[in-house]
C-alpha cells in the first residue's frame, strides 16, 4: 500500500476529484467527517474530471483527460486499471449501472455518450447528435433511464433516455445557465442540478415536471450529489464541497482541502447498494 | 525509510519548498504530496488543470504556471482547455484554430483577436459563379476570395465596372455600349 493513499473505511463516503487525486470525506449521519477526509488515490500526473462508484464491487471509476482513459480501482487499496484507453477525447461524466453492470460516459469533444461493460468490453454509442457541451451524466437503474446535462451556452439542456438511448427526451430548456452537475436520488426519485450559470440549485421529480428551486446564489457548481436530504456539490469559486439541506434550503456545512485547487466530479459511495430490481433482472 | 540504520536513511523530500512526500514501499518511488499552489505532480513539476508551464525548469528556463491563453476564444467553464506544458489551446472556439486560438480556421476570415463580442470569424462564403478556387478559400483576415477575370468583390459576387454577365467558370464580359450613344 501506499503512504498517500488511504483504504476506504466502512460506511457511507463521498468521493471527489481534485487535482489528480481521488480524496474521500466520511458521511456520519449527514455530516461531513473533515477531519477524517484522505485521499483514496493519487495520480499526480493525471486531471481527474468524473467520478462514479459500483456499489456492487466496491470500485470507483474515474474519466481522465490528460491521456483520455476511464480507470477503476477497487476502493480497499487495489491498484488503478484502465479500462478504456481508445477512442476517448474529453471523457467528462461517468455513471454506473449497478444492476446491468454497464457504465455510461460522455466525450465534450466527441460530442457523444457511450456504453460498455464495467470491464470495457461491449462498448456503444448510444447518443450522438444535438450534444454541445455534455457534461454530467446519471443512471436510475431500477426504471432504465439515463439523464445527462449539456451546457451549451447558446442552447442548455437536460435531457433523459432509456439506457440503450431510445425514448431521447428534452426534461428541461428554459432558465438554464451552465448546468454542470446532474443528481438523481432513488429513494425520492427526485433529478437535482445546479447551475453555474443562474446560480441556482434546483430539482424536479421527472415523470411530475414539477420543477422547483432549492437554492439561489450558490457560486460555481461543478460536480453534485446526493443523500438522502442533502446535496452535496463542488465548487469552483471556493475549492471546496459544499453541503445543501434540501428542505431548509441552506447550505449546512463546507469542506475545503487544504489543497487550493478546482474540485471536479462528486459522487456518493453508499455503504450498501440501494434496494431496487432492474427491468432487465426480472425476465 | 527509517529502519534501516545508516545516516542517509531519511532524505529530504525532493519536492519544492520543503513540502511533504511519501515514499511507495513496493517501488521506492517518492512522490510529493503538498504541492505549492497551481502545482501538481509527482515532483510538482506541472500545473494544474486551466494552467501551463514549466515551474521547475524540467526542459529549459524555469517558466511559471500561468493559466491558458487562447485569447478568449475558450470557454472557461470547459475542462483541459490547453496543454499543461506547452500551453497549446486544445478547445479552441467559434471558428478560431492555432496554439492560442489566434486565427480563423480555414474557410472562416476575420479577427480572432478581436475584443469586442460578436462574431470574430465569418465563413468565406465565396460565390461559386465568381470564384476561381474554392468557396472555403479567403484570405484568413480580409475575407477575400480569389475571382475569375473582371469579377470583383469580397465574395466575387459581381463584375467590374464596365463588364457583365457573370458566367460559371469563365468570369464577365466587356460591355458593347456604343460611345456616342452612352454616358458613361
Amino acid at each position: 500500500t501506499r503512504p498517500d493513499v488511504h483504504p476506504l473505511p466502512p460506511g457511507t463516503h463521498l468521493l471527489f476529484a481534485q487535482s489528480g487525486r481521488i480524496e474521500h470525506v466520511p458521511l456520519e449521519g449527514y455530516d461531513m467527517k473533515k477531519d477524517d477526509a484522505k485521499a483514496v488515490l493519487h495520480l499526480p500526473e493525471k486531471v481527474i474530471i468524473g467520478v462514479a462508484y459500483d456499489c456492487v464491487e466496491k470500485m470507483v471509476y474515474w474519466t481522465e483527460i490528460t491521456s483520455p482513459s476511464i480507470s477503476r480501482a477497487n476502493i480497499q487499496g487495489g491498484e488503478p486499471v484502465a479500462v478504456i484507453r481508445s477512442d476517448l477525447d474529453s471523457p467528462e461524466g461517468i455513471a454506473i449501472d449497478h444492476l446491468g453492470r454497464t457504465m455510461f460516459w460522455t466525450d465534450s469533444v466527441k460530442d457523444h455518450i457511450e456504453v460498455s461493460s464495467l470491464d470495457g468490453s461491449q462498448r456503444r454509442v448510444i447518443i450522438d447528435s444535438d450534444l454541445v457541451n455534455p457534461r454530467a451524466i446519471i443512471t436510475d437503474p431500477p426504471n432504465g433511464n439515463l439523464y445527462w446535462c449539456d451546457w451549451n451556452r447558446d442552447a442548455p439542456k437536460i435531457e433523459t433516455s432509456y439506457m440503450d438511448g431510445s425514448n431521447r427526451r428534452v426534461l428541461v430548456k428554459d432558465d438554464l445557465g451552465l448546468p454542470n452537475g446532474l443528481t438523481y436520488d432513488s429513494q425520492s426519485s427526485l433529478l437535482c442540478w445546479a447551475d453555474a450559470g443562474t446560480h441556482k440549485l434546483e430539482c424536479m421529480h421527472p415523470d411530475r415536471r414539477d420543477r422547483r428551486k432549492v437554492m439561489e446564489g450558490i457560486q460555481y457548481p461543478f460536480g453534485i450529489t446526493s443523500y438522502g436530504k442533502n446535496i452535496y456539490y463542488t465548487d469552483w469559486k471556493r475549492d471546496a464541497v459544499v453541503a445543501v439541506d434540501r428542505y431548509a434550503a441552506t447550505e449546512s456545512d463546507e469542506f475545503q482541502p487544504l489543497k487550493r485547487t478546482k474540485l471536479y466530479g462528486i459522487t456518493t459511495a453508499y455503504a450498501q447498494c440501494p434496494s431496487g430490481q432492474n427491468y432487465c433482472a426480472v425476465n | 525509510n527509517a529502519l534501516i540504520g545508516t545516516p542517509g536513511d531519511c532524505q529530504p523530500c525532493p519536492c519544492p519548498d520543503r513540502s511533504s512526500c511519501a515514499q511507495i514501499a513496493e517501488t521506492g518511488q517518492v512522490v510529493c504530496t503538498n504541492c505549492p499552489p497551481g502545482q501538481t505532480g509527482m515532483r510538482c513539476q506541472m500545473c494544474e488543470d486551466g494552467y501551463y508551464g514549466d515551474p521547475l525548469g524540467q526542459s529549459g528556463a524555469v517558466r511559471p504556471c500561468v493559466r491558458c491563453d487562447c485569447n478568449g476564444n475558450a470557454d472557461f467553464n470547459a475542462v483541459g482547455i490547453c496543454d499543461r506544458v506547452t500551453g497549446q489551446c486544445l478547445k479552441c472556439l467559434g471558428d478560431t484554430e492555432g496554439d492560442h486560438c489566434q486565427r480563423c480556421r480555414q474557410g472562416f476570415y476575420g479577427d480572432a483577436l478581436l475584443q469586442t463580442a460578436g462574431q470574430k470569424c465569418k465563413p468565406c462564403g465565396c460565390n461559386p459563379s465568381g470564384t476561381s478556387g474554392h468557396v472555403n478559400k479567403c484570405h484568413s483576415q480580409t475575407g477575400h476570395c480569389s475571382c475569375l477575370g473582371q469579377v470583383t468583390g469580397r465574395d466575387c459576387g459581381y463584375c467590374e465596372v464596365g463588364f457583365f454577365n457573370l458566367q460559371p467558370g469563365v468570369g464577365c464580359e466587356r460591355c458593347k455600349c456604343n460611345p456616342i450613344g452612352s454616358s458613361s
